[in-house]
């Protein structure tokens, strides 16, 4: 048992004015996947617990300009989503490695980020797909980029009022190809000891405009790579130039040694997540099947 | 810490349980209902020791406050047998032995019988898939992955299929 109150409120009205009288002594719990073990181990002890799931929120929506993913999203509904397949296949892999069935069906994806754990798998394709946070605090919501939203391990820009209530991705230009890539100690409910998701984003002439590489358990929070993403996004893909930008990402790492494994092996294993995934989306370009 | 109503049915029979605010589904489960097949191994959800169908789903209940569980539908292991006469999950474990200890089993039950809810015709990587968030520490993965082929099996020429 852990020893909080609850309350589900029924509108975000309700759930914001909570939020913000109790401050620092609530917190949201979706699925509970994070925060409960938090609490059993005493790293955590709100005396408040708000559930959001009974609020009228967004599922997964398809707008204009951007796929618009609710609070409540769980992993298993990004896995089911026939859009998210097809056009954000990085975000679908990823979710499919967190834990196992029973966390996923739980779990959700603002939780995932709330949390901020540097090894979140999540993290990494919304990094890529240029992801935003949009918020609600009482009297206003703001939009964060996710690139500028952790600050540290477990923490993040969110108020302690502030509430996560929606995720937004952008449309991909047309040519585009993403992949993500973890190494764990096991097929399942591994906490990563390296990973990276990869985004390369082409114009009509088979150019890189846009490339972006996401690294994960490196760093005190999930780490874009810009060094890496700079030479790609200035050269042909060669194999030198692949080559280059892999021994680049390891610039934007900077981990820890921890039972997972030593600081010195992940280094590495940016490198080599990095070459792989680059050599993954240029063979899926030359295979020409982005372009129909 | 006031206490609070709960109404949730268990094995299809409504229940109204007064409980505080911060138990889990788990305790619930087997402190307030007895119903104790359902285990607790490390309490974190990493173990799958307390994993039943909620709604459909297979959750940890011991991430799961039993608040969060106001008017759902739960299946544990003991709601499994109809009649006393077992699943046939059940028989297939016992004749494939996909269990030492048989600690894991409940939950190991409860994620194929999940699994078979959503997908009732599961190759073994998607049964491999479905256990992945149960460990058996006796290491009798493989034994339930041909149990659960076994259950399918049957479960066609039952069909006639």
């Amino acid at each position: 048992m852990i020893h909080a109150d609850y309350v589900a409120p029924a509108s975000l009205q309700e759930l914001l004015a909570i939020l913000h009288q109790h401050g620092g002594q609530a917190k949201i719990i979706a699925g509970g996947t994070d925060l409960i073990p938090q609490m059993r181990l005493g790293k955590l002890a709100p005396k408040l617990l708000i559930d959001p799931r009974h609020l009228p929120l967004l599922g997964i929506a398809e707008k204009e300009e951007c796929i618009h993913l609710g609070a409540n999203v769980t992993h298993t509904q990004v896995l089911a989503s026939m859009l998210l397949k097809k056009e954000y296949s990085a975000l679908v892999a990823a979710c499919q490695q967190i834990g196992g069935p029973p966390v996923r069906n739980r779990g959700t994806l603002a939780g995932n980020l709330a949390n901020a754990s540097p090894a979140a798998d999540s993290a990494l394709p919304l990094l890529v797909y240029d992801a935003q946070i949009v918020t609600s605090r009482l009297g206003g919501e703001r939009v964060i980029p996710l690139n500028e939203f952790y600050l540290g391990p477990g923490q993040t820009q969110l108020a302690e009022d502030e509430f996560i209530r929606e995720i937004r991705v952008p449309k991909m230009p047309s040519i585009t190809k993403t992949v993500f890539l973890k190494l764990g100690n096991r097929k399942a409910m591994a906490i990563a000891v390296a990973s990276v998701a990869l985004r390369l984003s082409l114009n009509e002439l088979g150019q890189v405009i846009e490339a972006r590489i996401a690294l994960g358990s490196v760093a005190p929070t999930p780490v874009r790579a810009y060094l890496a993403e700079a030479i790609i996004q200035s050269n042909p893909l060669t194999e030198e130039i692949i080559k280059n930008a892999a021994q680049a990402a390891q610039h934007a790492a900077s981990p820890i040694s921890d039972l997972r494994a030593s600081s010195g092996y992940r280094s590495k294993m940016v490198a080599v997540l990095t070459r792989r995934a680059l050599e993954m989306v240029c063979q899926e370009f030359a295979s020409g099947n982005s372009y129909e | 810490m006031n206490e609070i109503e709960i109404h949730l049915a268990v094995n299809g029979i409504p229940r109204t349980i007064q409980s505080e605010p911060g138990c889990t589904l788990l305790e619930v489960l087997r402190d307030k209902l007895g119903l104790t097949g359902t285990k607790e191994g490390c309490g974190a959800g990493d173990c799958g020791a307390c994993v039943v169908v909620m709604d459909g789903q297979a959750v940890n209940a011991c991430l799961v406050l039993a608040a969060q569980a106001e008017g759902t539908q739960i299946i544990t292991v003991e709601g499994l047998a109809q009649d006393g006469n077992l699943h046939p999950l059940q028989s297939y474990f016992a004749e494939k032995w996909a269990l030492q200890c048989g600690f894991c089993t409940p939950g190991m039950l409860m994620s194929c019988y999940a699994l078979l809810l959503n997908n009732p015709n599961p190759n073994p990587e998607e049964i491999r898939d479905a256990i992945s968030g149960n460990l058996c520490r006796c290491g009798s993965y493989q034994s339930v992955v041909e149990a659960v082929l076994a259950t399918v099996k049957f479960s066609q020429e039952a069909r006639g299929g």
